[in-house]
């Protein structure tokens, strides 16, 4: 077995864990609802997690002054006074992770001020964790190869 | 070049000049007002002066949260007032008088105390609508002719046992010998009301029926509407959206206690207040229109509640009292 051989192995290990297809597993898309509290200068809660293709309302509270939030990637927002309930809904159908903040000016610390939606299970984390273990796993067998420069005496 | 050519061009760059200099040189020559929370300092400054018929232009930014600017008792779309912003206003006042100025967003718990006044001079612009130099005198209140002590408990001795129903009360209330002037329903309470139909034969609940008929003979959809959009506005955030005093700043005020309220003569005698509750019935359905008009006029006198007699004009308020009776009569079904 020469090195090129182990090494075209591990590209076209390498190739199957980046981009071979998952097994989807069909979910049923549903409608949730989250309520989120704003206050300077934080969301609460500040992460939620949904499902692709599921029908998301996320009713924004604000308790001090006025707050926004808008969605990056969905490219949707909203505002709300306190005392003003506001409701934002849309489908989820982009997935992948998404930072939402506060569109609002609200105070010095208002750029601080975000938050994450997660659409879906978050596969390109898991194939990178494994294109390292398996480019650490490929280092061990191909480094016998690498040709060792002679101590020029 | 030519004498002409030289005039031609010396007159051009004198209009381009002048075209967009004048209104750059007014601009710049009108005072900015910043606006900060109440907490430190509000409006400042907090007392314009203006002239009757002479557009009044002003310019506002913030500097910390989103504000908003607007007129009491005047027709006009508040102005967001937004941080690292100039919003430009103009303003026609047609009668002088003080008018006053007060935040439009809700900017934290002391919010309501922004305000600022325009005290505006000069005579007014036709002589025959108006007596002279002196602003017309404001109407005096019905809780004041009626002689009501609108700080006295006023609760209702009995409360139905479930919501009353306008639409059941309606064919009842059809042959009742019942006072139907608008008089009437603004001076009573729905118990007042109530007793006095215990002269008739029906039962507690029926009585009950007729008298959210009553009160919702005495409104229009378009008062409930418009007295839903002023409570969401201005008073959901202490009172709660539902009307239920639980709004978002309900456990701000209890926690900022003597802090939250003001009095002149100190706070020894005085005992903290929390939002009322509008879907208590003990407390509804002891209240007059003519009571509660007190009330949203005068404001809390040292609570929370502020006091919009100069924000609001009698029709809002009358709207906004519709509104909060709607807590407690069913007008839909």
């Amino acid at each position: 077995m020469n090195s090129r051989f182990i090494l075209l192995l591990f590209v076209m290990a390498g190739l199957v864990v980046a981009f071979a297809p998952l097994p989807v597993q069909p979910i049923t898309p549903q409608e949730r609802t989250f309520r989120i509290d704003a206050r300077q200068y934080a969301y609460s809660p500040s992460e939620f997690k949904v499902n692709p293709g599921d029908k998301v309302n996320i009713q924004l509270v604000s308790t001090d002054v006025v707050h926004g939030l808008y969605v990056d990637g969905y490219d949707i927002s909203i505002e709300a006074d306190p005392g003003q309930t506001k409701t934002l809904s849309f489908v989820a159908d982009k997935p992948g992770s998404f930072r939402f903040r506060c569109n609002v000016t609200c105070g010095a610390m208002h750029p601080f001020m975000i938050g994450k939606l997660t659409v879906g299970t978050n596969n390109w984390l898991y194939r990178s964790i494994g294109l390292a273990v398996l480019a650490v796993i490929g280092f061990l067998p191909l480094s016998s190869f690498i040709p060792q420069t002679k101590n020029m005496d | 070049m030519k004498r002409s050519e030289l005039i031609s061009r010396i007159l051009i760059t004198v209009a381009i000049v002048s075209v967009v200099g004048a209104p750059l040189y007014f601009w710049s020559h009108t005072p900015l007002i910043h606006v900060h929370i109440a907490e430190d300092g509000g409006w400042s400054p907090d007392v314009i002066k203006a002239n009757v018929n002479e557009p009044l232009n002003l310019k506002l930014t913030s500097d910390d949260v989103v504000h908003g600017f607007a007129v009491g008792q005047m027709d006009m779309q508040s102005v967001d007032v937004l941080p690292g912003k100039v919003a430009d206003v103009t303003l026609n006042f047609d009668k002088p008088g003080i008018y006053t100025f007060f935040c439009t967003r809700w900017c934290g718990i002391n919010h309501w105390r922004m305000r600022g006044t325009i005290e505006v001079s000069g005579s007014p612009a036709d002589p025959s609508t108006s007596s002279g130099q002196r602003p017309e005198p404001a109407s005096v209140p019905m809780y004041v002719t009626l002689g009501l002590d609108i700080d006295a408990p006023h609760d209702s001795p009995s409360i139905p046992f479930s919501q009353p129903s306008a639409i059941n009360g309606q064919q009842l209330a059809v042959n009742l010998p019942i006072d139907r002037s608008t008089e009437y329903y603004l001076g009573n309470s729905p118990y007042q009301v109530f007793d006095e139909l215990g002269s008739t034969s029906l039962t507690e609940i029926q009585r009950w029926n007729v008298v959210a008929s009553i009160w919702q003979s005495n409104t229009t959809p378009e008062s409930l509407a418009n007295g839903q959009h002023l409570f969401a506005q201005n008073c959901a955030a202490c009172h709660g959206e539902n009307g239920a005093g639980n709004g978002v700043f309900a456990d701000d005020l209890a926690a900022a206690d003597e802090s939250s309220m003001q009095t002149m003569a100190g706070s020894d005698n005085m005992t903290m207040q929390s939002p009322v509750d509008f879907t208590n019935p003990t407390r509804m359905l002891g209240a007059s229109p003519a009571l509660l008009q007190g009330k949203i006029l005068r404001g809390g006198m040292g609570t929370g509640m502020p006091m919009w007699g100069s924000i609001f004009t009698e029709e809002q308020i009358w709207d906004l009292i519709a509104y909060l009776y709607s807590f407690q009569f069913d007008y839909h079904n």
